[in-house]
């Protein structure tokens, strides 16, 4: 029994570093266009970064964490806890170690796809290639074409929007303001939305789908007005022009965005953890219990540590680094890759927080309202992609059997 | 490169034109008081002056290249890589011109410019260098324009664009006026040759503020 439990422990710290990770370099790329457009300090990137994720992380994490824990191999078929176990903790163990060469040689790779790479390696060596479900993983995978091409559409979208409905008028000033309610509010929606929608807390409170749609209109509409009330108090200068007014709206959707990354992120980090705590708890791994809170707190709060430690020094690059965006192109990248990754996240898809936010500048490129953006990313990130999983399952499969002699 | 997001951002060509546009311009008036210096008798540091143009003229092309050589495969920007290219080869050539008139001087300085036509001379480079100047507004508003994408700021880069245009045409009047006069006086053939030649050069450059205010036309039209 007790080579059980250190195996939870070694999970445990596995899981903290993987978080710790995401918090240290992931943060950045969502965090980017708010302190490259100069919305919010380095500092309060840190904070509300580290803040929001842990509330993303406990409220709306367990869809993608569940997906991880259950939906890539298939869990019924691991009647062995023994071999079950090992498998979990080499998927952790591989997805850290790959991660930490990528931190180390600069390369633009995924958490998540790691780690959806290490489950299929644990899949394979647990239970052979049948205990996959290559259904559920083309769903995912298709989930990583879609989502930077989706994030891409709605910023954009937004960024001709704005650009037809209030930089292009003769008082950009006033129009932006008088249309704040509806930026304000149609972030606020689909932040509320994902709050009370298919989740505990809507549940909680007896909501059905559509109480919680109406709901969340009526927050988002009193938001959005208020919003309006607060920024036309505060900002008089009417030569600031839309730039002043999107600067205020942008700490908003900085807040979405760290909401939405804690959402989808933390399953990276506690994905295979649940799969040892449930097989530790119960012997378990398929049982139909939602993951504890306090697993997701602690996937939260390691993201948040990450952030605290190096979150800073990485930001004050893209501080610098970042300077031809506005307000209003930082606005449409938050809006566009938040969007993505919280629908996402709702749909228990893991996709990456990083590509969304990509997608989302590469709209805006594409909207002719970046002065020069490089696209050859594109490239450079999807052959990371393609090399991600299956490097991560083979390290996976390489450990597993290193640590099966062992144990 | 951990973090992709930092690497899409490409340092802004804008920047660097508007940097070129002003060193165009720095390059100009050094050459208004070349020309200067050459009309009167007494100013010795037309040499000097020269040099700094030259100089000028080099900074210039340096920063035309750095231009060039810093807008990797795939990159997007608000207007067209090649409009982009061509545009800068435009405004380059305003301080080639201009280092051309000096040049062509300095290889025949003697006997100087004949008194009659000193006014309407030192006019047609009043004309030119005012087109660079407004070339240089030209240039800072239309990076404003690609930042705010407002209509009142693209009817102004129109205006500047127009107003280049006006410039050329009364520069050509004057051009023109000019080389009449040039055949009108007494002159020896070398001397009218010469004179021509230097009429046209410095004539061409409010040509060439023309060509790249159109540039900059097609770039902001919707």
């Amino acid at each position: 029994m007790s080579t059980q439990y250190y195996i939870l422990i070694a999970g445990y710290i596995l899981g903290f570093y993987m978080a710790w990770n995401i918090g240290a370099n992931d943060v950045a790329n969502a965090m980017a266009s708010a302190v490259g457009a100069k919305a919010i300090t380095i500092r309060q990137a840190v904070f509300i970064a580290g803040m929001l994720n842990v509330v993303g992380a406990v409220f709306i994490g367990s869809h993608v964490t569940n997906t991880i824990r259950k939906g890539i191999v298939s869990t019924e078929i691991l009647v062995d806890p023994h071999i079950a176990l090992i498998g979990a903790l080499s998927a952790l163990l591989s997805a850290a170690l790959w991660v930490s060469f990528a931190t180390w040689k600069s390369l633009p790779v995924s958490t998540t796809h790691s780690i959806v790479g290490a489950m299929i390696g644990f899949g394979i060596m647990a239970g052979g290639f049948s205990v996959v479900k290559w259904s559920k993983l083309a769903a995912v995978v298709l989930s990583w074409i879609i989502s930077p091409v989706f994030s891409l559409i709605i910023a954009f979208v937004m960024f001709k929007l704005i650009v037809k409905i209030i930089l292009s008028k003769k008082d950009p000033f006033v129009w932006s303001l008088k249309l704040s309610p509806f930026f304000i509010g149609i972030t606020v929606f689909i932040v509320i939305l994902s709050f009370v929608f298919k989740t505990p807390l809507g549940k909680t409170f007896a909501m059905g789908n559509l109480t919680a749609l109406f709901l969340s209109l009526i927050i988002a509409i009193i938001f959005g007005f208020a919003g309006m009330k607060l920024l036309s108090r505060f900002i008089r200068n009417r030569k600031a022009g839309a730039e002043a007014i999107f600067k205020r709206i942008q700490i908003g959707t900085s807040c979405y965005v760290a909401l939405a990354q804690g959402a989808n992120d933390v399953a990276n980090a506690i994905g295979p953890l649940a799969v040892i705590y449930f097989l530790v708890k119960t012997g378990n791994v398929g049982a139909e219990v939602p993951v504890p809170v306090f697993l997701l707190l602690f996937g939260g709060i390691g993201i948040a540590f990450g952030i605290a430690m190096a979150g800073a020094r990485v930001m004050e690059t893209v501080g610098k680094k970042i300077t031809t965006l506005t307000n209003t192109r930082g606005f449409s990248v938050d809006f566009a890759a938040a969007t993505t990754v919280l629908v996402a996240s709702k749909m228990g898809l893991p996709v990456s927080t990083t590509h969304a936010a990509v997608g989302g500048v590469l709209g805006v490129g594409l909207a002719r309202g970046i002065e020069a953006v490089n696209f050859r990313i594109i490239i450079k990130i999807m052959l990371y992609w393609v090399v991600t999983v299956p490097i991560s399952a083979i390290t996976t499969m390489i450990i597993f059997k290193i640590l099966q002699f062992i144990l | 490169m951990r973090i992709p997001l930092l690497s899409m951002f490409i340092k802004s060509p804008f920047g660097g034109l508007l940097k070129h546009a002003e060193k165009v311009n720095e390059c100009a008036l050094a050459f208004q008081q070349a020309m200067e210096c050459y009309f009167s008798k007494e100013c010795m540091a037309f040499k000097e002056l020269r040099e700094k143009v030259t100089s000028l003229e080099t900074e210039a092309d340096d920063i035309k290249r750095s231009i060039r050589g810093n807008l990797p495969k795939g990159t997007m920007m608000c207007i067209e890589k090649f409009e982009l290219f061509r545009y800068i080869k435009e405004q380059d050539t305003v301080p080639d011109r201009v280092e051309d008139a000096l040049d062509w001087i300095f290889f025949k300085p003697e006997p100087g410019i004949p008194e009659e036509l000193k006014k309407d001379l030192m006019l047609l480079i009043h004309s030119s260098i005012n087109s660079v100047e407004e070339m240089c507004t030209m240039v800072l508003e239309a990076k404003k324009y690609f930042e705010t994408f407002n209509e009142i700021q693209r009817n102004l880069v129109k205006e500047i664009i127009r107003s280049t245009r006006i410039k050329e045409h009364e520069a050509d009047i004057v051009e023109a006026r000019l080389k009449q006069r040039i055949f009108e006086i007494d002159l020896d053939p070398v001397s009218v040759f010469h004179l021509m030649r230097l009429v046209e050069i410095i004539g061409s450059i409010p040509d060439h503020v023309e060509n790249a205010g159109d540039m900059i036309r097609a770039m902001i039209a919707k």
